[in-house]
């Protein structure tokens, strides 16, 4: 085991972070303004998948996928919104879990009507198919475009949370909507506004990782766990959390998984369980209390 | 709170009969579907004692369902103990596991339950995955199933071991009802309810909600032990979070907190699956459907709704009456 190992594992470890970076944080961000639970945010992650590779065969381009795939699945987003989602949010835990755990099923026959049962590849765009050296190894150029895309929206966010007027009224909304609500802020739009967003990040996770892992049916549900694991982990609502949390478990199930395989599989269950009893408002909670 | 109404006697006794005669007069395929809603049906009603009654929505109990097959699968197949006693040792296990998970969440409600159930559910399928021993991803076979010849009973044959299934049925739920009608049942209910209060008259919730969840845990395993019997063979998906989340969907489906409507669920479950995959390969999206019309018509199931109806019927009568 060099150096260049270690180098290749950490990459890898990174890249599978930022996919579950994209994924956490609209997850954890929609938990926190909306409380909201909803197990269908794998599923728009497979729809981004599909959606991209049509997209692609549309536009003829990666980069028309790219851009239309996010769109996409933030429709679908909005249409579910003002079906099922804004109705549900009083109507307790229990509820939200057993309906979007419905639309689990719905949009995987919906991938399999639409797309077939096969595992659909998507090819990286033309510039990044090759491999660049980097401290020493050869690593996939379309790899490190997700860790440099993953490393700006996460700046993005970043700024736009802790800097801008839209990012006071989120932070503000998550804190204690009713005073948010209290003091002019419309809440109701915001939360639709950041459910999109949420969506739109889901459905850029799956386009962009639809050249590394293909688009399969079953992808939608084997992202889901890691993902709240994530979520909870970090804290629900939390960005900083998210960060934290993706990487955690970006670094445990892969670099984990090259050293010590057995362990490694169940070491973030452990980690969640843990948590969960004993600061189950995670490790950077979205509240300051 | 739970009460045995006499309705509710009538549809348990009602369904079983259909089922036996079902499976004594349909061929070998009628007796399969028996007892898949069999295994289905005990699973559900042990989902609906926590979530039905104590508000603790499981995603583990596919889990618990599989420690109590995999231990009887060890006891037998791998060590070669006699069936009678592993089985009644491997309840024992999946009572034990739901009782240690029921502890240590027993301080997480709402959304922390969930997660916490799912995780230590996914920690029992990933052992049990990743262990050689165990056969890991190509599961273990070779279960046997009781030998009750000494009483003239072929259980190797299908309309024995289905109608021992539909009786292990009506076992568990005349134990769940028995349990939810106790004071026991009653204080899980209180809990669910209102915790504070329960607490501030000197009930430990967390004992409770560990032996709810460990009595539960009791039934699954039952629920374990056919399914291990049905196929003599086991694999790690039985354990998955998803197969607790397909029980859960039957629990809601029939009516949550009626232990019964579980029960028809798992009936109306199973039957809608194996007619609908007759004509389309797509029953998944039917079935995603018709869970989220559930709930959004109020949550209630198909039990819980013609009861909900045939109450608001007798008021309706009796303001009229009066």
């Amino acid at each position: 085991m060099d150096a260049g190992f270690w180098v290749l594992q950490f990459l890898n470890a990174l890249q599978y972070s930022m996919l579950l970076f994209l994924l956490s944080i609209g997850l954890t961000v929609i938990f926190g303004l909306l409380h909201f639970v909803n197990l269908a945010h794998g599923a728009l992650y497979m729809m981004g998948a599909y959606l991209g590779i049509s997209a692609a065969a549309l536009t003829g381009s990666y980069w028309g996928a790219f851009i239309l795939a996010p769109l996409g699945v933030t429709a679908i987003g909005a249409l579910l919104y003002f079906t099922l989602i804004d109705r549900l949010r009083g109507a307790g835990p229990m509820n939200q879990v057993l309906v979007t755990f419905g639309l689990i099923f719905v949009f995987l026959d919906i991938a399999r009507l639409g797309w077939g049962d096969i595992a659909l590849g998507l090819d990286a765009p033309a510039g990044l198919s090759g491999t660049s050296n980097l401290l020493g190894v050869s690593y996939p150029t379309y790899r490190l475009f997700i860790i440099g895309l993953g490393a700006v929206v996460m700046a993005v966010l970043w700024l736009v949370l802790a800097r801008t007027q839209i990012g006071a009224m989120i932070r503000a909304s998550v804190e204690n909507g009713d005073m948010a609500a209290a003091m002019g802020i419309n809440v109701g739009r915001l939360f639709f506004a950041v459910f999109c967003v949420g969506c739109a990040l889901a459905g850029l996770a799956g386009v962009v990782a639809a050249p590394v892992f293909s688009a399969t049916t079953g992808m939608g549900i084997s992202i889901l766990i890691p993902t709240l694991i994530v979520v909870v982990i970090g804290g629900l609502g939390s960005l900083q959390g998210a960060i934290a949390g993706s990487l955690i478990v970006g670094l445990i199930e892969t670099v984990g998984a090259a050293f010590l395989p057995s362990f490694a599989a169940v070491a973030s269950y452990l980690l969640l369980a843990a948590i969960l009893v004993l600061r189950p408002q995670g490790l950077i909670p979205a509240r300051g209390t | 709170m739970f009460h045995q109404t006499p309705t509710r006697s009538i549809v348990l006794v009602f369904a079983l009969v259909a089922l036996a005669l079902y499976a004594i007069y349909g061929g070998y395929f009628a007796r399969e579907i028996v007892v898949e809603i069999a295994i289905l049906a005990i699973l559900a009603i042990s989902i609906d004692v926590v979530a039905g009654f104590g508000g603790m929505v499981s995603l583990c109990h596919g889990a618990i369902m599989g420690v109590s097959a995999y231990t009887y699968g060890i006891l037998t197949a791998k060590l070669g103990y006699p069936a009678l006693p592993s089985a009644v040792a491997a309840i024992g296990a999946a009572a034990v596991f739901g009782t240690v998970v029921g502890w240590i969440t027993a301080r997480t409600t709402g959304i922390y339950f969930i997660m916490a159930t799912l995780a230590f559910g996914q920690m029992a399928y990933t052992v049990i995955f990743k262990s050689r021993w165990l056969g890991g991803d190509d599961g273990m076979g070779g279960l046997p199933r009781f030998d009750f010849d000494w009483a003239g009973i072929a259980m190797n044959k299908s309309l024995p071991f289905a109608l021992y299934a539909l009786l292990l049925v009506l076992l568990c739920y005349v134990a769940a009802a028995w349990v939810m009608r106790s004071a026991f049942g009653r204080t899980l209910c209180g809990i669910h309810s209102n915790e504070p209060r329960m607490r501030a008259i000197g009930v430990s919730t967390i004992i409770h909600r560990a032996r709810a969840m460990g009595f539960s845990g009791l039934l699954a395993g039952v629920a374990g032990i056919i399914a291990g019997q049905h196929i003599q063979y086991i694999s790690p998906e039985l354990l998955f979070w998803t197969v607790s989340g397909e029980a859960l969907i039957v629990v809601i489906l029939g009516g949550l907190g009626t232990l019964i409507g579980p029960m028809i669920g798992a009936i109306a479950f199973v039957l809608l699956k194996h007619e609908l995959s007759g004509y389309t390969d797509h029953w998944h999206i039917v079935v995603g459907l018709v869970l989220i019309a559930t709930v959004l018509a109020g949550g209630r199931g198909l039990y819980g709704q013609i009861e909900h109806w045939m109450t608001r019927r007798k008021a309706r009568g009796a303001a009229q009456n009066a």
